[in-house]
């Protein structure tokens, strides 16, 4: 570390202009009669949508602030990332929070805080920094998740991601403390420095530190054998939370492993390259087997999402430039698809109240847009050619291939096929079982019929012409591997 | 002045957080109180906070980073459990119990 900080606070505006947007909701909420309620969604989405642009201000600068955090085209790709999907959150939030919950002013208020801790893990090259913006997301998200406060299956969903949430930073923090002592310091390049020489004086100290952030961040985005908490947060959060945990949370969590793990322990890659991939084949056939036989829409979705957090995985057990940069564009693919998915199923729940996939009957009839929309969702999910889950997964396979970790790629081809299967049986639902007497068609809200083709023409764009977003992606992660 | 580094060997403390930390595991392993399995979380945080401290004493006694984050781990702590209380007060409320394995409406 130089002894000249670069204290230039200007570097941190973004972050800045969204504490001060969480604020103005918290106000608006509180002061201004007529916005309660219906408006602050709407003032939220501008709001970041206005964040958002004067982020795309830092493309291809590359600086730092005292250290702890980037400012380069990794952060600025991740800032724009999670805006975005915070954005469509809260639009999509509108109806249902002003229906079922109570407090909206906070709840846009935690929606927009929480973006503020992804965007840090994402852009933290230090392990002090990198654990508060973690705390600062997921402090967040249990609020978020228990919001429902007079439901039961809220408040359950809740106490258990915040019981084991806790238990899991825990063990990451003896982990870290591990790593810090061994190494001396908690910068990346440091720890990195460190590892460089000799380790065999503190061999067995070095990998306890790396099993247990492993397992800590393992927890954050729900890699198997730490997913428990995954199905009962996902069924018990209200619906946009749910989508928002899938998207996010998990995005946030595999931000910092990438810059963690290339920064700082690829000196000790041989340690925790072979964990990682047994986690990655774990996540794989555990998330995508139990979710054969999930009732629940939004148990299905948790159990689909820890099958993609396994081939997720795949993509830091076999870390390159070439893995990460498909590992963005996958997630990008993936999270596009997941909240057009979300988008159709929130609005059905709005209409129907119904989240079980056997209350998706006749939904072909009854709203043919959604319908639509959801069917692209799942077949992107599963990997279908035209949509974007084919190409996103292709490039991702073919990268850990090429790393040699065939074995991983072929588990993770099997497991696509399996995942069909219950995307199917949903599907099923959809257009093969007929509605029951008397079930009209429904109108769906002008907004979310927008939402919905928007982000229906998201999925085809990435599955159609992939480049854009690849380059985009290259140029993001090519820094980490200078 | 001798610093008590030198006095005190680094293993005694690293042996010290391992117990709180394998006490702190065991804690929320077998506890059924919610109340109680935070108390144990809080044992695993103390115990990484005293490993931060002693390595920033003897590994780099120059540099006060250790010590910086035990600060902030306590901080944090402390938030999280305000938040945790929160949330189990509100179960307590709504089900008129605290122990985990009685509020078991989701299941796989």
């Amino acid at each position: 570390m130089s002894s000249e900080l670069n204290l230039d606070y200007s570097l941190l505006t973004p972050e800045f202009c969204l504490a001060g947007l969480a604020a103005l909701i918290l106000a608006l909420d509180l002061f201004v009669d007529d916005f309660r309620k219906s408006w602050l969604p709407y003032v939220a989405a501008a709001g970041l949508a206005a964040v958002l642009a004067l982020s795309l201000g830092w493309v291809n600068k590359e600086s730092d602030f005292a250290g702890l955090l980037s400012v380069d085209n990794y952060t600025t790709f991740f800032r724009v990332f999670f805006m975005a999907t915070a954005a469509v959150v809260a639009l999509v939030s509108a109806q249902f929070v002003q229906d079922k919950l109570r407090h909206p002013g906070e709840y846009y208020a935690l929606l927009v805080l929480s973006t503020i801790g992804a965007i840090y893990m994402a852009a933290s090259r230090e392990l002090l920094t990198a654990y508060i913006s973690l705390e600062l997301l997921s402090f967040c998200l249990f609020v978020l998740v228990s919001y429902a406060k007079h439901e039961r299956r809220s408040n359950e969903g809740g106490l258990k991601y915040m019981l084991l949430g806790a238990f899991a930073s825990a063990i990451l923090l003896y982990g870290i403390s591990m790593i810090y002592g061994t190494s001396g310091s908690t910068f990346y390049a440091d720890i990195a420095a460190a590892y460089a020489g000799d380790t065999s004086a503190f061999d067995l100290a070095l990998l306890l530190g790396l099993v247990m952030v492993l397992a800590g961040l393992g927890f954050k985005v729900a890699a198997v054998p730490f997913h428990m908490w995954t199905p009962d947060a996902y069924e018990g959060a209200p619906l946009p939370i749910t989508a928002y945990l899938s998207a996010t949370s998990k995005v946030a969590g595999f931000a910092l492993l990438l810059r963690l793990f290339s920064g700082a322990f690829m000196p000790v890659l041989d340690d925790w390259q072979w964990i990682v991939a047994a986690l990655a084949a774990m996540t794989m056939v555990l998330g995508n087997l139990v979710a054969l036989q999930q009732h629940n829409i939004k148990r299905l979705l948790a159990y689909s999402s820890i099958g993609q957090v396994g081939y997720m995985l795949m993509a830091i057990a076999a870390l390159s430039a070439a893995t990460s940069s498909a590992l963005l564009l996958h997630m990008t693919g993936y999270v596009i698809t997941n909240l057009a998915a979300f988008t159709c199923i929130i609005a059905w729940y709005n209409l129907t109240g119904r989240d079980e996939i056997s209350g998706f009957r006749g939904m072909a009839e009854r709203t043919p847009l959604l319908a639509a929309a959801l069917t692209a969702a799942l077949f992107s999910l599963s990997g279908m050619p035209l949509f974007a889950g084919f190409f996103t997964k292709f490039m991702l396979f073919q990268a850990v291939a090429d790393e040699g970790f065939l074995w991983l790629t072929v588990i993770a081809v099997v497991m696509s096929f399996v995942s069909l299967y219950y995307y199917l049986l949903v599907i099923r639902e959809i257009y093969v079982s007929k509605p029951e007497e008397g079930e009209e068609r429904l109108p769906v809200p002008a907004l979310i019929s927008g939402l919905t083709v928007a982000l229906t023409i998201g999925v085809f764009y990435v599955g159609i012409f992939p480049r854009h977003l690849l380059d985009v992606a290259e140029e993001a992660t090519k820094l980490l591997f200078a | 002045m001798e610093p008590v580094a030198q006095q005190i060997p680094l293993e005694h403390f690293l042996a010290l957080s391992a117990i709180l930390f394998s006490l702190g595991v065991y804690g929320v392993l077998t506890r059924r109180n919610a109340v109680l399995i935070l108390m144990s979380v809080e044992l695993m945080l103390n115990a990484a906070s005293i490993n931060m401290v002693a390595f920033a004493a003897y590994a780099s006694p120059e540099k006060f980073t250790g010590m910086i984050f035990a600060v902030f781990i306590i901080t944090i702590a402390a938030a999280e459990v305000g938040l945790a209380l929160a949330i189990i007060l509100r179960i307590f409320r709504n089900l008129g119990t605290a122990n985990v394995d009685e509020v078991d409406e989701l299941k796989w």
